[in-house]
């Protein structure tokens, strides 16, 4: 996000932070930099790299902040982010972060690194949580192993920070040395004669090239020429030829034989504490039988905590008191005074006016919404429930051709479509990022949208509410079902990292929240005034009118609504929170029956989120498909929404 | 004992040894009599290499060889042989690796190891595909079969019980991307696990790291159950 800094600064005082996915790599940058990058329990939270400086003996280093990798062989887009910077930048020390407790993991990336020949200093992150389970690891003899610094630190309490900051200034080259065996050591030979000169050694692209690194192909084709790319295709097709296993699984297998023996040799165990609450808590979190009245429960907090506390109490507390009481009124009578003219009246006071609308919308009913959602998915996010919830919910997901892992974005599209479409990248397939665009865009209400459409169904009837549901989720099962047929590529495998379970620490989830919550009203509050202005300029040069007549057979006859309803669906196309703000002043003016709340509400629902969902899913699946997904959207909303009426008067149905 | 049969056994033998070599050395991907020279161990090679092709089980060709198909059928059931017999000698009877060799060698041979108990040795050890190197094992008529009825020692982890601990024997996928990603999360063969729940999806701990995988993929992990205690 922030990679436009690394820019302007000069070469040779980058660090670069890599490590194991949900190791604590952000909380170090975080105590690093100063800045804050989103921390959570749940691997794969950064997918972008963040950028801050850092100063150590007066010298000015350039941190950055990685996507989490099992292996520096990407998988994924997020994990190509993380080779890449080591490929490309010049970096002058890597910072390694590892889960103490499973130090064998963090050595497999020690091993590369070494291999690449970049220095680095390993940070044992969680020593705590290692020394609970009982497990007991002589840093010091570590170090001399490996042969580079390694520094016991517990990140969230800012232990082992400092000596991790003394050892910047220090370059220190590991001695780990893997032999991988007669042939592909001859392959590794042969490789580094054809391969370019690069900021890593070239017998770790090698290596990359043997595992079967697609990813790097792009990037020799710029550096070498076709016959050399030919001449090393041929070399990888004769060593591969002469094993049976994949070789990527072979070099592998090494590694991973070399990381344990290292930890035979530091480690230690004795008796851990034994089960605490929050392990059995995590065990019942995914148990098949327990684990469902816990879902229930968390789902029954949020609604509590998100529907009742923040749609109800405290948007009452804002749009009625504060806004209708004190605010409107006050701004009301200060324009009546201060501009005579009542065009410009109307701009900032009036039915459509700035303040009167977009700020009322904005403040009083979106932010109290949107910052209880955010609070409430913080804590979920770091106490570890998440991939539990994945774990629960992966044989629903697999059936639309996705996997458990999918419920971070599809949850926290809850919160925002716009971010989660941002956090789609956690999908290893492109199919499945398309799949998971796709069902944000079109089914998942973010927080906005869900309050005000709770507010007004919950006016009609508990049936009201429970039809739109039960119709929301049908339609995005059936479509996702039917994409992932008709959807070419692949599914990936669910194979998944299940985080202890933590107790959040408080100052991260409200930071956390706070940048959340100002990241939603810089995106959504110039949308509202933008929305605002179009309505105002077209009901103000008759416009409306227009528009209304030419959209009439669809909005009345098809979806059988009021005239008047257009205006939503029009400010809808902008972000559909907004438009469902507009039907629901239409319903409180009584114009709107329950059956028309309820068609209304599903047509709207299950338009695209908003503009700047549009731009992100065009920056993230490109132009064509987001196209394609928007051209499919918009009239299969109008479809379904006639449909529902259409059903409603067949059956006689009056809610 | 008659002295010829005798002879002729140990004939049989060194032919045995001589397929064996070439098979090998065609799986690394040499074809050349020359690279045969260098590998076999034999005392007397070129009168066995005169053997060999006057039975028409090698074909040579420009200082080239290739099998007939009796002699790749001969050729695949010794490499299935030793290799079975090395991974049934790790496996159950967990010697060194320094030793596999020399007993697999032993085994190799159809007068040691008849058809029908190498298939009930395949079937036990759950019809691995590869040997402890990870060399490929030739298929057998069991593997075809698939039987149930010998309890294999070695089984898919959705066989394992819940609770039960564990130790990958191998793993047999045919997607390349799988072993990888697999492999990245310490999933390989000698790693210990304990398997947790089965439903609603498969949840291991390896080391100290908790893992979730669908059940697909854990179809594809072969264990042997580890005592307790």
């Amino acid at each position: 996000m922030h990679g436009h800094a690394a820019k302007d600064t000069k070469a040779g005082n980058k660090i670069a932070i890599v490590g194991n996915p949900n190791v604590g790599k952000s909380v170090i940058f975080g105590l690093l930099t100063g800045r804050y990058a989103t921390v959570s329990n749940y691997p794969g939270t950064t997918v972008t790299l963040t950028t801050g400086s850092c100063k150590v003996d007066g010298e000015d280093l350039l941190v950055t902040d990685t996507p989490g990798v099992n292996t520096l062989i990407p998988m994924s887009e997020d994990e190509v982010v993380t080779r890449d910077i080591l490929l490309n930048d010049e970096v002058k020390l890597v910072v390694q972060v590892a889960d103490t407790k499973n130090l064998g993991r963090g050595l497999q990336i020690s091993i590369q690194l070494a291999e690449m020949g970049l220095p680095f200093v390993l940070v044992l992150n969680m020593w705590d949580e290692a020394g609970n389970r009982g497990l007991d690891i002589n840093a010091q003899k570590l170090a001399g192993t490996i042969g580079t610094m390694v520094i016991p630190a517990v990140g969230v309490e800012r232990k082992g920070i400092k000596e991790l900051r003394e050892s910047l200034s220090v370059k220190r080259y590991s001695s780990l040395k893997i032999t991988y065996g007669r042939i592909i050591e001859e392959g590794i030979k042969n490789l580094e004669e054809l391969l370019p000169e690069s900021q890593i050694s070239g017998r770790s692209i090698a290596l990359m090239l043997l595992a079967g690194d697609a990813s790097l192909k792009p990037w020799l084709s710029k550096r070498i020429t076709p016959s050399d790319i030919n001449k090393i295709d041929n070399i990888l097709l004769d060593v591969q030829n002469r094993f049976h296993e994949p070789l990527g699984y072979v070099i592998n297998q090494a590694r991973i034989k070399k990381a344990e023996k290292i930890v035979e040799g530091v480690m230690s165990r004795s008796q851990g504490k034994g089960t605490t609450i929050t392990s059995k808590l995590g065990r019942w979190a995914m148990h098949p039988i327990w684990g469902i009245p816990v879902l229930l429960a968390v789902l029954f907090l949020m609604y509590e905590f998100v529907g009742v506390f923040g749609a109800q109490i405290l948007v009452e507390l804002l749009e009625d008191s504060l806004f209708g009481n004190y605010i409107n009124p006050y701004m009301t009578l200060i324009a009546e005074r201060l501009i005579p003219d009542q065009f410009f009246k109307d701009l900032f006071v009036g039915e459509y006016g700035i303040i009167t609308m977009a700020l009322t919308y904005s403040i009083a009913l979106i932010l109290p919404i949107v910052g209880t959602f955010f609070l409430a998915f913080g804590v979920l996010e770091d106490s570890g429930y998440l991939p539990r919830l994945a774990v629960m919910v992966h044989k629903i997901f697999k059936l639309m051709g996705l996997h458990g892992k999918a419920v971070l974005p599809m949850v926290l599209g809850l919160g925002c479509d716009t971010m989660a479409t941002l956090t789609a990248r956690v999908m290893e397939t492109r199919k499945e990022r398309v799949i998971v665009t796709l069902l944000l865009a079109l089914g998942v209400p973010c927080s906005a949208q869900l309050g005000v459409i709770l507010g007004m169904l919950g006016g009609v009837s508990a049936s009201a509410t429970l039809i739109w549901a039960l119709i929301v989720i049908l339609v995005i099962f059936i479509v996702g079902f039917l994409s992932s047929k008709i959807l070419k590529g692949e599914s990936s495998d669910f194979v998944f990292d299940i985080p202890p379970i933590r107790v959040p620490v408080l100052s991260n989830i409200v930071f956390k929240t706070l940048s959340r919550i100002n990241w939603y009203l810089k995106e959504a509050v110039p949308l509202f005034i933008v929305g605002t202005l179009i309505l105002f300029t077209l009901d103000k040069i008759g416009g409306l009118a227009v528009i209304e007549r030419i959209a009439n057979p669809v909005v009345v006859g098809f979806l059988g609504l009021p005239g008047k309803a257009t205006e939503a669906f029009l400010i809808g196309f902008l972000r559909r929170d907004y438009g469902a703000a507009g039907l629901f002043s239409l319903a409180q003016q009584g114009l709107l029956n329950p059956n028309q709340v309820v068609v209304s509400l599903v047509t709207i629902t299950l338009f695209v989120p908003c503009v700047a969902n549009l731009l992100v899913m065009i920056k993230e699946c490109g132009f064509r498909t987001a196209l394609a997904i928007v051209a499919f959207i918009f009239p299969f909303a109008f479809l379904v929404g006639g449909v529902l009426n259409f059903g409603f008067n067949l059956f006689g149905i009056k809610l | 004992m008659d002295y010829n049969k005798v002879r002729d056994q140990f004939e049989e033998d060194r032919i045995d040894e001589l397929l064996e070599a070439i098979w090998m050395l065609r799986e690394e991907g040499e074809t050349r009599i020359a690279d045969v020279r260098k590998r076999s161990e034999d005392p007397n090679l070129e009168q066995l290499l005169t053997i060999v092709e006057s039975e028409h089980l090698i074909l040579t060709d420009q200082g080239r060889f290739s099998f007939s198909p009796d002699g790749e059928k001969r050729a695949e059931n010794v490499i299935r042989r030793h290799r079975l017999a090395e991974r049934l000698l790790s496996e159950v009877f967990e010697i060194e690796e320094k030793q596999l060799e020399d007993h697999a060698c032993e085994l190799e041979h159809t007068h040691v190891l008849s058809e029908v108990v190498v298939d009930s040795i395949c079937t036990f050890l759950g019809h691995p595909p590869t040997c402890p190197h990870g060399k490929a094992i030739p298929r057998g008529e069991c593997c075809k079969r698939f039987s149930h009825d010998l309890k294999p020692l070695v089984a898919p982890l959705t066989e394992l019980q819940i609770g039960g601990d564990a130790r990958i024997v191998f793993i047999s996928s045919k997607y390349h991307a799988r072993l990888d990603r697999l492999s990245s999360l310490g999933i390989v063969p000698g790693s210990t696990l304990r398997l947790h729940q089965k439903q609603p999806t498969y949840l291991i701990k390896i080391g100290e790291t908790e893992l979730a995988l669908d059940g697909e993929l854990a179809k594809e992990i072969f264990v042997k159950k580890m005592q307790h205690g």
